[in-house]
Parts: structure tokens; C-alpha cells; sequence
């Protein structure tokens, strides 16, 4: 019962703050975590539209961390089979829309020590620069065209982006198939409102009702899926259940990207002062 | 149509060689319009080309002139909220080491932002691995990252992984190729010698520091390219040009007009002499066919049927020209624009592709028809008139050919001489001050002035060829008192036979006259110029080319130069085109209290310490003479010049001769551009060296200095004025084009003349042959005839060449360059065309003399 009370109750104060920013937090970051389970007699009551947005802001309160820091493993699988790998190391400080993340790639050599710094914002796009050691230069990062692919992985910029809650419209989807690899998920619908633009139609959410946890997001252009993410290896991390590894498949190239995580931990003490221009140029 | 099958084709059948000869008239005239025009309309091409492709879906682009911009205008412009997608974007063009299959050494480096230029280019890689291939970010990582155009990858046997060394700020660097774009309109730009590269490393391998050279965007939708023009206009301030990449394409045009202006008036010379050959082809047929046209007469044909069998006459041999002639300036055309090509990157420092295909523009291709066969006609009109008018009866009698009646020389004489009184009226009525050469009026007369007076000399060609001929008698019979005699008393009998070929040589030669003139006095004044103006012992430069400026050096380079051993005084030099008043114009940024100290110039307007001082203290601008009048400014006048860091408003404290730029420069304190432009960068560096130092160890010392550090090119002083010398050389080549179709038109209206000389002294000469005269002494006659033309179109050619050479220096200094040049006949140029033009008419004499002694004798002498 006293989960059915928070419902409202949260709704009640984003409302009052006057900003509903429930960011997807660099979503495939965010993806990564999930809410425990719900009490099974929720699940029947959870099928109106209210209720399906009340869903995904409870998988994201759960994924409430101060900090987050993990190595990860970027393997790009073209659509021959040739896999290309890249590893870098992830620290993020803060969450839901005013975290600073510093993103620092390890390997290969070619791309050793380039470093990304990104600052969320609660009420408009990120900002991202970049350091590149060969030529002493850091860069904004224009984010203007979202559907960019995200340096070559099959994740777009769009797909990295924080997003405001209130952009979209969410419904519960009827389905068949509500099953992610044996557990019983919600399908929930979510569209772009009008004032939003983005690359995609609408996206398809699996959230699996034990856990809260993202299973699978399916990106739509029109009625054709064109971007699937998988996620797997679901782990409980210091109290948050975290997908250790996620996949996403461009369905239009034939490629995917799989994202491993490894040395994950969170609430960690980070300093503030490092995630700075200056600091990703010193390091 | 029956007159023409059965009265011309068999006379053309009957005179092959006659016929080719008039048709090449057109031809010649014709394929010089065609080649100059579709090379000229190449290289334009082949530039908006390359922009449109580089372009992509780019709608507007914002440019600060050749200076570029703060990196933070970018920010700005992506905040507009008309602009969807803005991206920056340097260009260089470098030389390259690359195997040289097609001699196309030069790449057009594109430096982008791969994290969102693809919204506005479309380019894809071919091979390479795949975490490269589609990854941006090993080519960010990596600042010796290049993609190449599948074009130039094959070409020059590249694959992915190769090494390329390329010509950097930081000297000669390999580049590795991290991928090949496949083949699309993007990569087939600048001929498809290009790559892209990462515009951050474009930054630091061009020295470019912190700046962009221009933003390209696309236009959020629901909003128009107008509104988004305005918006950022108005954001960014009147420093920047906002504009679609058309824009870019008109700039160049714009720098490019005094040379399209050459090209049209060479043109419009060459259809000017065609139509002169044609003339001179058809009066003579009329001349020789009067019996024919007679008996046509008699038979009951109408004056208007003889008419029009003539102009049908001219009308078929202007068509078949004017094939020929398309077809032969399409031929012709690559040469030129490859020549063009050269000029253009020698002089304005836009290298030109020269892979381009030929613009051949079929509208073009059509008014080149449509010009020749109205050439022909109008060229046809006075001898068509003059076979509508013959008499049946007098044309029946043997023996009545050329005479130039009383009559109609006294009309020639009188409508000469009223014309060349409007003429001279027109000169001097509008006197060329500042006021009134600002009139239009004013200039419209001037070329109506100009255009009378070769018409006056037309007009009078017959009489004077004549009277030179008459004056030739003497000379000729001292010389050969037989032959030379025979030569004179036919060129005086039949005056109009000659004057035609003497009025197109006459053309020719004016015209060759004037460019050389032209040549001579710049010269003049531009050794003058570089003997004050550039002084220093060494220039020392990023690029191997002065007019180059896609390379720049750090301002550190000045001190470091300094700081060498045997260096006196340094001066940094930053040279930029810009864009003011819709004019692409050369802005130099210079140390004038330095400058002042090392090469005072006498200012044309303005006192010389006044203008250092005021310059030096950033109280003004000096102008070049050649802007003053092309853009009719003054000593004393407001300057506003737009800058990307506000308006620069300041007064013109003096005026010099300069010749660094063709449309003008404007001359500014480096502090002063520092402060506007925020372009700390340098072109040049102009070095002074201690008294006694040996000038090869400190060019030495300065290589040494910036070795795998930094590309240095040292020119001495030497060096450099020879180069600008070369490239004025290239500039004037049109006129040895001008001298080879002097030449040509020499030799066809001489062959021509002489041909139908020869056939209508037929039993004159047979008689001659008869009675004793030798095959030599019938030889000579033709020969002397011939280098009599010559003389007398020579003659008349330099008289009207030196008053025509005084109208094209007005038009080069108040309507093209704004060059004040002195009036300088070209001597040595005549000089050596005397013997030319004679080599020509001799070389034409010998197929016609040949031909008069191997004729049939009993033919010859048929009418006795």
C-alpha cells in the first residue's frame, strides 16, 4: 500500500517544483539500472496512462545513486561480424538531470585518453566537450543533429540524452509478448509529445515487473522498428539492480553495440573539481 | 535555293581553297569566342562547382572574408533559432607528394566537425576497418586522420592505411588515410582531389589557431532562408557575410571581372577580324563574278535575287564556320582554361582544379552560331549590295574590275571625317576628372568615342591602304624596278582587294598593339612599385606561394626570425581578401612604424609623415591607388569596413601605388586589424639584415631554425620580384594569343588576297610570261605584293594600335584595375613584329606565286 501512496505523492511534489525532469540520464547509462520489484497486486491496478508514467518514474527513482563509476567494454559488431573494441572508464556525480559525467577512453591506443566531459541540465540539452590529447584541443560537442550515431556504436546522440519526463506521452501496451527472457514485463508506449522533436515516432519500453528493471527498449520511425536495446545480465549492485551488459542493435545497418559493465559501483566519492574543462585536460 | 545549287556550289567547287580560307575567317573568329568564353566559363564553373558540392545541403554559409572568425561565433550561430544545424568548416589546399599519375598534386583540404557535419554532407567510407570507418573517433583521436575521395585514392594508387606526406604549418607531414569516401557529388568536388580531415587538427596543421574560416548551416524548418539570413545578420553584425554558397561563386566572378573584361574584348577583336576576312572574301568573289552576276542580269534575274544569293552565300559558309568554329573553340577551350587555371592560382591564390570537365554551355554553343552566321551576314551585306547594283552591260565587258570610284571614296572620306569629329568630341567634351567619370554618361561616351574611332579607321582603310601604296611605289621600283613596279601598280589598282586584308591585319595588330602597351607599362610600374615598396633582403613565407594564404605562420615567428643572427628588423605582414562594398578587396595588416622607417612610399594624395604617423597610430587607413578610383574615394574620406569584431570607421590618410591586388587594398596597422579581425596570424615575414651579413647563411639560419618544426620558404629579394615578374608574364599571355592570331589572320587575309590578286591578273600575267618575263620575276612580283599588304597593314596597324593603346589605358584605369599607367608605345614589341608579320606574308606568298608560274599559259592568254 505504501507504494501505491508514493505514486501520487511524487507526482504531487515534481509538480509543485514546477520542473519534471525525470531524465532517461544519458539513457543507456540510466538503462542500467533498475527499480526492486513491485508487490503483484500493483500490477493489475497499473494499467491506465497515469499509471504507466507513474512506472518508468519509479524504475528511474530507483536507479537514485550520488555517484556512479564503472569500466566498460564497447564492442561494435558491423554487420560482417567484424567487432571493433574500445574501453573506457565511466564516472558520473550527481543524477536525474544535474550529473556531470567524465567519460575517458583507455583503449585502443589510437584513442587513449580522449575524454568527454558531459553537464546535464534539468531544463535543456546537455552540454558536452571533448579532450583530445594528440593536439592539446578540447571541443564543444554540437549536439544539433540527435540522430548522429554516437562515434561510430549503434547508440545515437538522441539515444544518450537526458529526457524530460513531461516530453512524453506514456500508455500501457497490450500485449502478448510482455516477456523478456522469461520475466514478466509492463510494455509501455512512449511518444514524443508535439513539442518535442525526435528522431523516432515512438519507443516500445519493457519494464519487468519483479524488479523495475529496463528489459528492452524498442525505437520506432513511423511503424518500422529501427533500433532495439537489450539488456542483460541483471545484477543487484549495492541495492540497485543494474544490467551488466547492454545491446543495442541498429536494425537498418545490420550492426550492434554491446556495453559491458565491469568495476561497477556506486555512491563512491568523487570530487567535484574533477569533473571541469581543466580537470579532463590534466588527466 | 536553285541559285545556290547551281550558281555558288559550282563556283565553290571551282575555288576550294578560296572557300576554306573565307570559312576559316569565321572559324578563327568564332573558335576564339567559344575557347575563351567556355574556358572562361570553366574555371567559374569548375569553382561554383566545388562550392556547391562542398556545400551539400549547407543553405546559407556565414564568412568573414578570407580573415575567418573566433571560434565562439559558432555558439552563437548554433543559438540562432532559425538555424537547425551549424558546422565550421577550413579549407586549405595543399600540395602533396602523392604519386602524380595525372599531374594532380594539389588536394582540397576540407577541415570539419565530424560530430554533426553529416547532417549537411553526405560522405560515407568506403573500406577500412570498421571501428574507422564509421568512427569518428579514432580521426578525432588521431590529428593525422585522413579521409580521401575515392577519386583521388585511385588515381594516385592509395588504400587505406597509406601514408601521405602533406605541406603543413608544421612542414611536411604524413598524414595516414583512414578511410576512402565513396565516389558522390561531395568528393567529386575540386575535381575529386579531395580529403577531410578533422578541423581542429585542420586548425594546427594550417595555423589557423582559434578560428574558423566559415559556418556552414541549414535552416530549421518552418523558417525561411531569408529570415535566417536576417537573424544572423543581425546577430553577428555587418563584419560577416551571410549569404547562400552562390554567394561565394559571385565573389570570385567579381575578382575575376578585369580578367573576363581581357576575354571579351579579345573576343570581341577576333569576330571583328573574321567578319573583316569574310568581307574581304566576298567583295572579291563579287569582284570576279561580275560577269556571272551580269549574264544573271541579263537572263531576268531581280537585284533583290543576286542579293540574296549572296547573303545565302555568306549565310551557308557562316554556318559551316561557325560549326567549325564551335567546334574548334571546344577543342581549344581545355588549353585555355588550363592556362586560365594556372593565372588564376598564381595571381589569386585560388587553386583551380583542372580536372574539371569543360563547361560547354549549349546556350553558349548556340549564340556562338548565331554570332558567326550574323558576322557572316553583316560581313556579306556590303558586297551583297554591291552584286545587287552591278550593271548587266558593264559586267559583260572583259577586262572592267577594280575601281575604287571617286564617288564613293569622297563619301567614305566625308562620313570618316564627321565621324572622327563626334569622335574627338566625345573624347574631350567629358573631361576625365573624378566628377564626371563617376557619370555614366560620361563613360558611355567614352566608348562611343572609342568605338568611332576604329571605325574612322575602317572607313579610311581603303583610301590610306592606297596612299601607302602609292607611297610604297618608289621604294618597291628602287628595289626591283620591274617586279616591284608590277607589286605596286596592282596593289593600286585595285585598292579594295587589299584594303579588307589590310583593315583585319590592321585590327589585329591594334589590338596587339594595346595589350602590349598595356604589358609594358605595368611593367614599368610595377618594377617601380617593388623597388620601393619591397625592399627587405628576405621574405619568409609558410607557403611556397606569395598569393597563397591557406597556410599562416604563429605571430612567434616574427620574434623567432628576429632573434636569428645577421637579422636586423623584421616585419610581419598578414594579407587577406575582404569584402567591402560588395567587393572582394585585399586587406594587408602591416607594422607601419616600421614600414615607414624601412620603405616610404610617396603617397599619390596625402602628405608621407602625415599618413605614417596617422596609420602608425591607428587613425587611419591607406588606400591603394587603383581602390581610390575604382571605388572613387579620397584623401580625407570615411572608411567603414566591416570587421567580425565591429565596424572599423576610419579616415583615408593617404593614398599609394600598389599593385598587391587588382581590385584594390587597403592598408591597416597590425594592431589595428589585431583589435577587429582578432587575427594574430602571418602571411609574411619581411626581413632586414645587418650591413655585411651574407644573405645565404641567414637564409640558411632561418631554415635551420624552424627545421621539422615549422614550413618555411625563403625567397630573396631576388627571387620574390621574379616571381611577381612571372606572374605578370602569365597575366599579359594573352598577348602572344593576340600576336599568334595577328599572325594567323595575317597569313589567311594574305594567302587570300593574293589568290584572288593572282586570278584576276591571269592574262597579266600570262602576257608577262609571253613576252619574255621570267618565272622568278612573276615570283617576286607576288612576293613584294604580298610584303607590301604586309608593311601597309603594319603601318596602319601601329598608327591605330598607338591611339588605341590610349583608349585601353583609360579603360584600365577607370573601369578595370584602376591603374594609373603611363603611356608607353611598345616598341620592341613592333619592333619584332615587323620581321614576324613579314616571315607571315612571305610564307603566304609562296603557295600563290608558285601557283601563278605553273598556271596554264594558253588559258592565261584565252581572252586575247
Amino acid at each position: 500500500m505504501s507504494k501505491q501512496r508514493l505514486w501520487p505523492r511524487r507526482h504531487e511534489n515534481t509538480k509543485k517544483n514546477g520542473v519534471h525532469v525525470l531524465p532517461f540520464h544519458f539513457i543507456f547509462f540510466f538503462f542500467v539500472c533498475f527499480a526492486p520489484s513491485w508487490p503483484t497486486g500493483l500490477q493489475s491496478s497499473l494499467i491506465a496512462a497515469d499509471n504507466a508514467r507513474q512506472i518508468v518514474e519509479e524504475a528511474q527513482k530507483r536507479t537514485d545513486a550520488k555517484s556512479q563509476r564503472y569500466e566498460g567494454v564497447l564492442q561494435v559488431f558491423d554487420s560482417k561480424g567484424k567487432i571493433a573494441d574500445k574501453r573506457w572508464t565511466f564516472e558520473r556525480l550527481g543524477s536525474h538531470g544535474q550529473s556531470k559525467v567524465v567519460l575517458r577512453f583507455t583503449a585502443p591506443a589510437e584513442v587513449k585518453g580522449v575524454a568527454m566531459l558531459i553537464v546535464n541540465h534539468p531544463d535543456r540539452a546537455s552540454d558536452q566537450w571533448m579532450w583530445t590529447p594528440a593536439i592539446e584541443r578540447d571541443r564543444r560537442i554540437a549536439l544539433q543533429d540527435r540522430s548522429t550515431r554516437f562515434f561510430g556504436t549503434d547508440f545515437s546522440f538522441e539515444d544518450l540524452e537526458e529526457r524530460d519526463v513531461n516530453q512524453y506521452d506514456y500508455t500501457l501496451a497490450a500485449g502478448d509478448d510482455a516477456t523478456v527472457d522469461g520475466a514478466a514485463c509492463w510494455k509501455i508506449q512512449s511518444t514524443p509529445k508535439e513539442s518535442k522533436s525526435s528522431q523516432y515516432t515512438k519507443s516500445i519500453v519493457w519494464v519487468r515487473k519483479d524488479d523495475y528493471a529496463f528489459a528492452r527498449i524498442e525505437n520506432y520511425v513511423k511503424d518500422q522498428v529501427v533500433r532495439r536495446m537489450a539488456y542483460s545480465d541483471i545484477q543487484n549492485v549495492q541495492g540497485i539492480w543494474t544490467a551488466r551488459q547492454l545491446e543495442m542493435a541498429d536494425l537498418r545497418r545490420g550492426s550492434r553495440t554491446r556495453l559491458t559493465l565491469e568495476k561497477l559501483e556506486y555512491n563512491v566519492p568523487l570530487k567535484d573539481e574533477d569533473f571541469t574543462l581543466q580537470a579532463i585536460r590534466r588527466q | 535555293m536553285t541559285l545556290l545549287r547551281l550558281i555558288s556550289w559550282p563556283y565553290f567547287r571551282r575555288h576550294v581553297l578560296r572557300t576554306l580560307l573565307t570559312v576559316a575567317g569565321i572559324v578563327l573568329g568564332v573558335a576564339v569566342f567559344v575557347g575563351m568564353h567556355t574556358a572562361n566559363h570553366t574555371v567559374l564553373d569548375g569553382f561554383s562547382r566545388t562550392v556547391d558540392r562542398i556545400a551539400g545541403k549547407t543553405e546559407i554559409q556565414v564568412t568573414a572574408g578570407e580573415t575567418g572568425f573566433d571560434e565562439e561565433i559558432l555558439d552563437k550561430v548554433q543559438s540562432a533559432s532559425t538555424v537547425r544545424v551549424a558546422v565550421p568548416v577550413i579549407e586549405a589546399v595543399v600540395d602533396t607528394n602523392a604519386i602524380d599519375h595525372g599531374g594532380q598534386g594539389n588536394l582540397l583540404i576540407l577541415g570539419i566537425d565530424m560530430t554533426g557535419d553529416r547532417s549537411l554532407r553526405d560522405y560515407d567510407l568506403e573500406s577500412g576497418e570498421d571501428a574507422v570507418i564509421d568512427d569518428p573517433l579514432v580521426f578525432l583521436a588521431q590529428p593525422d586522420s585522413l579521409m580521401l575521395s575515392k577519386e583521388f585514392a585511385d588515381k594516385n594508387h592509395i588504400t587505406v592505411g597509406s601514408r601521405l606526406p602533406l605541406g603543413t604549418a608544421e612542414g611536411e607531414k604524413p598524414f595516414t588515410v583512414r578511410g576512402v569516401m565513396k565516389s558522390s557529388a561531395l568528393t567529386s568536388a575540386f575535381g575529386g582531389n579531395l580529403a577531410v580531415m578533422d578541423i581542429y587538427a585542420a586548425q594546427k596543421m594550417f595555423g589557423r589557431g582559434r578560428t574558423f574560416d566559415r559556418i556552414d548551416l541549414a535552416v530549421r524548418p518552418g523558417r525561411t532562408i531569408a529570415e535566417c539570413e536576417r537573424e544572423l545578420q543581425t546577430m553577428l553584425g555587418p563584419g560577416f557575410q551571410v549569404e547562400p554558397p552562390s554567394g561565394r561563386g559571385q565573389q570570385f566572378e567579381a575578382m575575376l571581372a578585369a580578367y573576363s573584361m581581357m576575354v571579351n574584348i579579345s573576343s570581341a577583336f577576333a569576330l571583328f577580324i573574321g567578319m573583316f576576312i569574310i568581307y574581304n572574301s566576298f567583295a572579291i568573289a563579287v569582284t570576279q563574278r561580275r560577269s556571272e552576276i551580269g549574264i544573271l542580269r541579263a537572263l531576268g534575274a531581280t537585284r533583290r535575287q543576286i542579293r540574296w544569293l549572296f547573303l545565302g552565300e555568306s549565310a551557308v559558309t557562316g554556318l559551316i564556320g561557325s560549326i567549325g568554329g564551335v567546334v574548334f573553340g571546344v577543342v581549344i577551350a581545355r588549353g585555355i582554361a588550363a592556362s586560365i587555371g594556372t593565372l588564376i592560382s598564381d595571381v589569386y591564390g585560388q587553386t583551380q582544379s583542372t580536372t574539371e570537365a569543360l563547361a560547354t554551355d549549349p546556350r553558349l554553343l548556340g549564340v556562338a552560331l548565331v554570332i558567326g552566321i550574323l558576322t557572316s551576314l553583316v560581313a556579306a551585306a556590303i558586297p551583297a549590295r554591291n552584286a545587287a547594283r552591278v550593271d548587266p552591260v558593264q559586267a559583260l565587258q572583259k577586262g572592267k574590275y577594280q575601281v575604287l570610284s571617286a564617288g564613293e571614296s569622297r563619301l567614305r572620306a566625308m562620313l570618316a571625317a564627321v565621324l572622327g569629329a563626334i569622335a574627338l568630341v566625345c573624347l574631350v567634351a567629358p573631361p576625365l576628372t573624378s566628377a564626371s567619370r563617376q557619370a555614366g554618361g560620361a563613360r558611355a561616351l567614352f566608348y562611343l568615342g572609342f568605338s568611332l574611332v576604329i571605325v574612322v579607321a575602317l572607313l579610311l582603310s581603303p583610301l590610306l591602304s592606297l596612299g601607302l601604296a602609292k607611297a610604297l611605289r618608289p621604294l618597291l621600283t628602287r628595289l626591283r624596278p620591274v617586279e616591284g613596279v608590277l607589286a605596286a601598280d596592282s596593289l593600286i589598282q585595285a585598292p579594295r582587294r587589299t584594303s579588307a586584308s589590310v583593315a583585319a591585319l590592321m585590327l589585329s595588330l591594334t589590338l596587339v598593339v594595346a595589350f602590349a602597351g598595356m604589358a609594358r607599362a605595368s611593367y614599368d610600374s610595377i618594377i617601380n612599385w617593388m623597388q620601393t615598396a619591397l625592399n627587405p633582403d628576405l621574405f619568409v613565407m609558410p607557403s611556397q606561394s606569395i598569393v597563397v594564404r591557406t597556410i599562416r605562420f604563429p605571430p612567434s615567428v616574427g620574434p623567432d626570425i628576429a632573434a636569428i643572427p645577421g637579422v636586423e628588423r623584421v616585419q610581419t605582414v598578414r594579407d587577406a581578401r575582404i569584402v567591402f562594398r560588395k567587393t572582394p578587396i585585399m586587406l594587408v595588416a602591416i607594422e607601419v612604424a616600421s614600414m615607414a622607417q624601412t620603405a616610404q612610399r610617396v603617397p599619390v594624395a596625402g602628405n608621407a609623415d602625415q599618413m605614417y604617423r596617422r596609420a602608425g597610430a591607428g587613425e587611419g587607413l591607406i588606400v591603394s591607388d587603383n581602390l581610390a578610383l575604382l571605388q572613387h574615394l579620397s584623401l580625407g574620406e570615411m572608411l567603414e569596413i566591416p570587421a567580425p569584431n565591429g565596424l572599423v570607421r576610419l579616415p583615408i590618410v593617404g593614398i599609394i601605388v600598389d599593385f598587391s591586388d587588382q581590385q584594390g587594398t587597403i592598408f591597416v596597422d597590425r594592431r589595428q586589424f589585431l583589435k577587429y579581425w582578432g587575427d594574430d596570424s602571418v602571411n609574411v615575414v619581411r626581413v632586414y639584415l645587418k650591413p655585411g651579413v651574407q644573405m645565404p647563411d641567414v637564409r640558411q639560419r632561418i631554415l635551420e631554425r624552424f627545421a621539422g618544426q615549422r614550413q618555411v620558404f625563403v625567397l630573396t629579394n631576388a627571387e620574390l620580384k621574379a616571381y611577381i615578374l612571372r606572374v605578370t608574364d602569365q597575366w599579359f599571355g594573352l598577348t602572344s594569343i593576340q600576336i599568334a592570331v595577328a599572325v594567323l589572320v595575317a597569313i589567311l587575309g594574305i594567302v587570300n588576297t593574293l589568290t584572288v590578286s593572282i586570278t584576276d591578273r591571269r592574262r597579266e600575267l600570262g602576257v608577262l610570261q609571253a613576252v619574255g618575263g621570267l618565272q622568278g620575276q612573276i615570283r617576286r612580283t607576288i612576293w613584294l605584293e604580298a610584303l607590301s599588304i604586309a608593311v601597309i597593314g603594319l603601318t596602319l596597324g601601329f598608327v591605330l594600335g598607338a591611339i588605341n593603346l590610349y583608349y585601353i589605358l583609360q579603360i584600365v584605369q577607370y573601369d578595370i584595375g584602376g591603374m594609373r599607367l603611363d603611356y608607353e608605345f611598345p616598341y620592341p614589341t613592333m619592333l619584332a613584329l615587323v620581321p614576324v608579320m613579314l616571315a607571315a606574308a612571305f610564307v603566304a606568298a609562296i603557295w600563290p606565286a608558285e601557283s601563278a608560274v605553273r598556271g596554264s599559259l594558253v588559258e592565261a592568254l584565252e581572252y586575247e
